[in-house]
């Protein structure tokens, strides 16, 4: 402190002024060494010693944020795709066919260095799978939608196509491949036949189905194995056909991947088999399996058991022979659900149901009933309404016609030739025609139906020729026509309703190199006959019968249809136009309709206009085949000015078509 | 006698980044012909908040590829000899998996060497791999030239959305 005083004191004096200062003399001197004028101890000028020692902590340390990169577990949903069955490829004939049809196309070399990936085309449209409705879980959806798009898997790597498909076929295709029950109705001649195969293959590859069984009238066999072989070569099809030993093996043939039968072999073995079946005592279901079909109920001690008691603990499986898929081609044979062929097509055990026609209704909505029980898309005896049918018809049915999707077909001219009778043939028809009245007449309430058709059928074939003096204004135009038809290398297609009529015309058409194709031709013999009249250049004309040759024949190749009379039914009469025009036709087709002046010809003729006309307006101008056309018993009354006795005046009375053939 | 075709098995691997919902992959297997054999799918994986942070760019890349990517592959059953994917990201695919992983170029890059033409595409492989381009070019022999590779990639995405929609259904 003495220290500090000092220096104070000695800081003022420096301070004040110099008149000031006072001094005062001490003999005190402090000995001040090291101590700078600051007053700052020189010991501070030594370097600290800085020592460390352990010491604990008085607390924890707190909250310190860390993160480590840690996910979740990632869930996963997997599908595994059936492993379809492997056909062996056709073998080819030439080194040069070998490399066409290897397994698939090698790549291009490159060819310059500014070939690029621009370079390439893309196609210009793909046709994906869609799920169908029906597909609720997410599998099944998967599964369509997976699948590559119809383009890339038939653009000839796998499966090789003689021709390209037209963009509605692709679509008919897909359709049908991911439909459990279908029908497909296209106009004649759109390819229904092509777009079936084609899906089979497709179903077979992916490993849908194993087992097909396609059912169709007895003349289209030949049209079908020939169709497979153009379409689907690798496929091998089994006819179901010899005596019944030889047809029972066929049915259970395990390695038969595609069977192919007519309706009757098919009713006749099933019911052959649903007997035996019964008579083992086992309890058939339908097809579909959803209920006893064939009544067959087990008795115990003379009482019908209840299905417990009967026949042991576990229902053995079905004896019939099982399907993956059936086909129905021509399925409105299968229109009335009460016929033996329609309940027998029913009980074969399947998984899919597929159905071809492209007349669907021929005369009532009602008919789509049957074909929807076949499909299993309405329960067993279900008569659904109109509005129910429509709606039905918007998922399970599938149509085009051609106005609609072949806008660039060749046209199809039709021409109604009005003739006039010879002299000879309108005496005699004038005279069938009134006496025919007369008698009907004189029948009074007991005239029915069946008289006044078969003045009708009498008066239509006095205007084919008249049998006493065989004269024929028809034949004199049909001349006239064939002979500029052959002239130019041409060929025709004759339809007439009579076997008799076209065993007439034969004679009279030898020059042109006549050819018959009727019901009455074995079997065996029909398809050379067509065969020949493709090949034979001298061949100018075929007769055929409706009955036989207005389904399922592909005759594109002729340009001329003559109906030398008329059916009772338009939609038949287009189905036999439709053998020519269809797809690959390659010029346009002329329909020459023969209707004799002031004749029973011309008024049906003007009935069925009318009727058309109707059915066109409510069903849209792209539909007029799909329709009631045929005469009802009023209209049949009504051509010769008379009522209809009976009260069910409104059931049709044409023939039953193909079943029967008119002699 | 013809020479047997090679037998190709290819994987064809998607992700689709849909907001609020998160990654969701798919991987197809198809044969050389585009033919499904097997297909596999993740339910959606959404990153918090704190991984988006902290993986910042490379997010992208480590979900598709390391997380989702290797999941599908792991869990195949059928497994294929090449994975192919339109999407960059997926090549880092290749450094967790032991098989080629390719990348198709848009058709707008310019050709370059390394890449390897495969049908109507141009493929760009990871370049810490070299052996892969011999067995890439090899296995790209047997395709058509015009074979469209992007197609099947968009069955994945189709087949990406039908499931989303089924789990939103149910």
């Amino acid at each position: 402190m003495e220290t500090s005083d000092c220096m104070s004191s000695e800081l003022m004096n420096q301070t004040d002024t110099a008149a000031e200062i006072i001094t005062t003399p001490a003999g005190l001197v402090l000995p001040t060494p090291g101590i700078h004028i600051t007053g700052m101890n020189s010991a501070l000028k030594r370097p600290p010693q800085v020592t460390a020692e352990a010491k604990a902590l008085l607390s924890s340390t707190g909250f310190v944020p860390s993160w480590r990169p840690s996910w979740g577990k990632v869930r996963t949903f997997g599908l595994t795709f059936p492993a379809g069955i492997e056909l062996i490829p056709v073998a080819p004939q030439t080194p040069e066919a070998n490399e066409e049809q290897s397994a698939f196309k090698k790549v291009e070399p490159e060819k310059a260095e500014d070939e690029t990936a621009e370079g390439v085309k893309a196609p210009a449209k793909r046709t994906k799978i869609r799920p169908p409705q029906d597909a609720l879980s997410v599998q099944d959806r998967l599964f369509f939608l997976l699948q590559p798009p119809l383009e890339n898997w038939l653009k000839g790597q796998e499966l090789i196509m003689p021709f390209e498909p037209f963009q509605y076929q692709y679509e008919g295709i897909a359709w049908l491949f991911s439909q459990k029950a279908a029908l497909l109705a296209d106009e004649m001649g759109l390819g229904k036949t092509m777009q079936m195969i084609t899906s089979l293959r497709l179903l077979l590859r992916a490993g849908q189905v194993r087992r097909v069984l396609l059912v169709c009238p007895k003349p289209l066999i030949p049209n079908w194995q020939r169709e497979f072989k153009t379409w689907a070569e690798e496929i091998p099809v089994t006819t179901v056909e010899g005596d019944g030993f030889r047809r029972n093996l066929t049915w259970r043939m395990p390695g038969a991947h595609v069977l192919l039968a007519n309706y009757e072999v098919v009713v006749r073995d099933y019911q052959t088999m649903i007997q035996e079946a019964i008579k083992n005592g086992h309890n058939l279901k339908d097809g579909l399996g959803r209920r006893t079909e064939v009544e067959c109920q087990t008795f115990i001690d003379g009482e019908p058991a209840s299905p417990q008691q009967g026949g042991g603990q576990a229902e053995p499986p079905c004896p019939l022979p099982r399907f993956d898929l059936v086909v129905l081609d021509e399925a409105q044979r299968t229109k009335n659900r009460d016929s033996l062929t329609a309940k027998t097509i029913r009980s074969i055990p399947r998984s899919r149901s597929v159905c071809l026609t492209g007349t669907p209704i021929e005369n009532r909505p009602e008919e789509m009933s049957s074909l929807f029980e076949f499909m299993g898309v309405i329960p067993p005896g279900a008569n659904p309404d109109l509005r129910q049918l429509t709606s039905l018809s918007r998922e399970f049915i599938l149509r085009r016609t051609k106005d609609l999707v072949m806008k660039d077909m060749p046209p199809r001219l039709d021409r109604d030739e009005i003739i006039e009778l010879t002299s000879a043939q309108r005496i005699a028809y004038d005279n069938a025609e009134k006496d025919g009245i007369m008698r009907l007449t004189e029948m009074g309430d007991d005239v029915s139906i069946q008289n006044v058709f078969e003045l009708v059928l009498r008066l239509k074939q006095i205007s084919n020729y008249d049998p006493l003096t065989q004269e024929s204004s028809k034949l004199e135009r049909l001349h006239a026509d064939m002979e500029e038809i052959a002239a130019s290398g041409g060929k025709a297609i004759l339809f007439s309703q009579w076997t008799k009529t076209i065993d007439w015309l034969e004679e009279r058409m030898r020059p042109y190199g006549c050819l018959v194709y009727h019901g009455g031709i074995p079997q065996p013999k029909r398809e050379p006959i067509l065969t020949r009249f493709k090949n034979d250049p001298d061949s100018h004309i075929i007769l055929m019968s409706y009955a036989t040759g207005a389904v399922g024949l592909n005759l594109q190749f002729a340009g001329y249809v003559f109906l030398y009379d008329r059916w009772w039914n338009p939609a038949v009469e287009d189905q036999a136009i439709n053998r020519a025009h269809r797809i690959g036709c390659k010029s346009q087709v002329i329909v020459s309709k023969f209707i004799c002046k002031d004749t029973i010809e011309e008024r049906i003729d003007r009935v069925l206009n009318e009727k058309r006309e109707i059915f066109r307006r409510v069903l849209g101008e792209g539909d007029n085949t799909n329709a009631s056309l045929s005469l009802n018993a009023n209209e049949i009354f009504g051509l010769f000015n008379m009522k209809a006795r009976s009260a069910k005046g409104t059931k049709s009375i044409r023939p039953e078509v193909p079943k029967k053939e008119a002699a | 006698m013809a020479q047997a075709a090679p037998k190709a098995q290819l994987g064809f691997l998607g992700v689709v980044n849909l907001s609020g919902t998160g990654f969701v992959g798919g991987l197809l297997v198809t044969n050389q012909l585009g033919r499904p054999l097997e297909f596999q799918c993740t339910t959606p994986v959404k990153p918090n908040r704190t991984q988006e942070i902290l993986y910042g760019p490379t997010l992208n890349s480590f979900v598709c590829a390391e997380l989702i990517g290797k999941t599908l592959f792991e869990r195949l059953q059928v497994k294929p000899q090449v994975i192919v994917s339109d999407q960059p990201e997926m090549l880092a695919l290749r450094t967790v998996v032991a098989l080629p992983v390719c990348l198709i170029l848009p058709k707008s890059n310019s050709v370059s060497e390394g890449m390897i033409r495969a049908g109507a595409h141009f493929l760009k492989l990871h370049s810490d791999f070299p052996d892969d381009f011999a067995l890439v070019g090899e296995i790209a022999k047997s395709f058509p030239a015009d074979a469209d590779l992007i197609e099947p990639l968009e069955r994945v995405r189709e087949a990406l959305q039908e499931t989303l929609r089924a789990g939103a259904a149910a």
